[in-house]
């Protein structure tokens, strides 16, 4: 139902509701956030990276309609796509691979909510079944927006095959979930 | 570019395709359940993020920034009392404009300036019923400015320009709002800030428009985004 939901309330953003759009906010704040400062590393960086998704909503940018897949899908692409252009813009690219982190991340201090703890357990379990290589190349691509060839050099693969790869880890990665979720590891829906 | 193929999932999600290529890419979405189910992860994926209290006073600062560059954008589209000013708005929205722009042209008419309204009229007509209705708002006591507002109703869709004059300045982040209200409910129908000579100017449009508005108000709130008033009405009136 969450997913009609969003779409009935862009469907108000775009006819220029300011409620709608700061329920839109409120929805996806600290998700959004917590990801940006994962992408980022940097509060006020994820904050600025924030502030130019709602821009663009707000503005139409780069319309959702349901073709494009679910909400959050173009949400998140578009959260994703605004980091990576602050990152480009203001930061150096960091090219060490040990700057790059861990797609996965030791237990955190602050609270989740159960949602998101149920989702991230999942997606945490679905990436175990990755290999080393294809975690890396998640990790530097979708939460690091490197260029192919810096994946390349750094995973050590040739630069031709790098968008396969990624393409092929993720779509292993969504195997593994739809299969856990078929076996009714959890009630999680979406 | 070459053929399409699944690889371009990859180009799509970084945003580096061309507008056609987007378009050819999204065609081929539709029929390759490989790529639905690379974009529904990317529906997950975050997930895997630490959890981070937002700063405080971050969901302030980004909406006040996002609603004032609307007012920056309203700004520079208001209505003017030439006809140029309101077709260059034609160009920087995709939907046909022309509703609002013969509303603003009879609006500005009715200010006397008949050259404004003889100009657009030349140009084609949208085709389907249009019903345009003009309404002059009365102050409450104390407020000394005035508000005439322009409603135009288009099959499913309504537009409101609004334009105010001899109004009093605002301190702070006020902002006078404008309400479409039925039966006492209010929805948020524009904002504006009047400039040095006390003149102000809005321009909404409701697409999707399923209600039968009874009153428009204008409040002064507080700050810009009140998805209710907090301010008192200074201008109203019956539609
Ligand atoms: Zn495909």
């Amino acid at each position: 139902m969450e997913k009609s939901s969003d779409f009935v309330l862009y469907e108000r953003v775009r006819n220029k509701d300011k409620e709608a759009l700061e329920q839109l906010y409120d929805r996806y704040e600290k998700i959004l956030f917590s990801f940006l400062v994962k992408m980022t590393e940097d509060r006020d960086l994820a904050e600025e990276a924030l502030q130019e998704v709602f821009i663009k909503v707000w503005r139409g940018v780069g319309e959702y309609d349901e073709s494009k897949g679910k909400f959050t899908s173009w949400l998140f692409t578009m959260s994703r796509n605004a980091a990576i252009d602050l990152i480009r813009k203001k930061k150096k690219p960091s090219v060490a691979l040990e700057e790059a982190g861990e797609l996965v991340s030791p237990a955190s201090s602050v609270e989740e909510t159960a949602e998101w703890q149920e989702k991230k357990e999942q997606i945490q379990l679905a990436v175990k079944d990755l290999s080393a290589e294809q975690q890396k190349m998640v990790q530097l691509f979708y939460f690091k927006g490197y260029t192919h060839e810096k994946i390349s050099e750094l995973c050590e693969v040739p630069l031709g095959t790098v968008k396969s790869r990624i393409r092929l880890a993720l779509k292993k990665l969504k195997g593994t979930l739809h299969d856990m979720q078929e076996r009714g590891d959890s009630p999680w829906r979406n | 570019m070459a053929k399409l193929n699944c690889d371009h999932v990859i180009d799509y999600l970084n945003g580096t395709l061309s507008k056609e290529e987007q378009l050819e890419f999204e065609q081929h979405l539709k029929t390759c359940t490989d790529c639905q189910e690379i974009i529904e992860m990317t529906g997950d994926l975050p997930y895997l993020a630490d959890p981070v209290d937002p700063p405080a006073g971050m969901k302030a600062r980004i909406l006040s920034t996002v609603f004032e560059e609307e007012e920056e954008q309203k700004k520079s589209e208001e209505v003017k009392r030439e006809p140029a000013p309101l077709i260059a708005q034609k160009a920087v929205k995709k939907k046909n404009r022309w509703p609002v722009l013969i509303a603003a042209a009879l609006f500005v008419s009715l200010l006397g300036n008949g050259y404004a309204l003889l100009k657009l009229s030349e140009q084609p007509e949208t085709g389907g019923e249009m019903a345009f209705q003009s309404i002059d708002l009365q102050p409450n006591e104390v407020f000394g400015g005035t508000a005439k507002a322009a409603i135009i109703r288009e099959e499913e869709s309504l537009e409101l320009v609004v334009q105010a004059e001899q109004l009093e300045a605002l301190e702070g982040e006020q902002v006078y709002q404008i309400w479409l209200l039925k039966e006492g409910k209010p929805i948020p129908a524009g904002a504006f800030t009047p400039s040095a000579n006390g003149e102000g100017n809005a321009y909404y449009s409701l697409e999707d428009n399923t209600e039968d508005w009874d009153t428009i108000a204008i409040t002064l709130e507080p700050q810009a985004g009140n998805a209710s008033p907090q301010g008192e009405i200074v201008l109203s009136s019956e539609i």
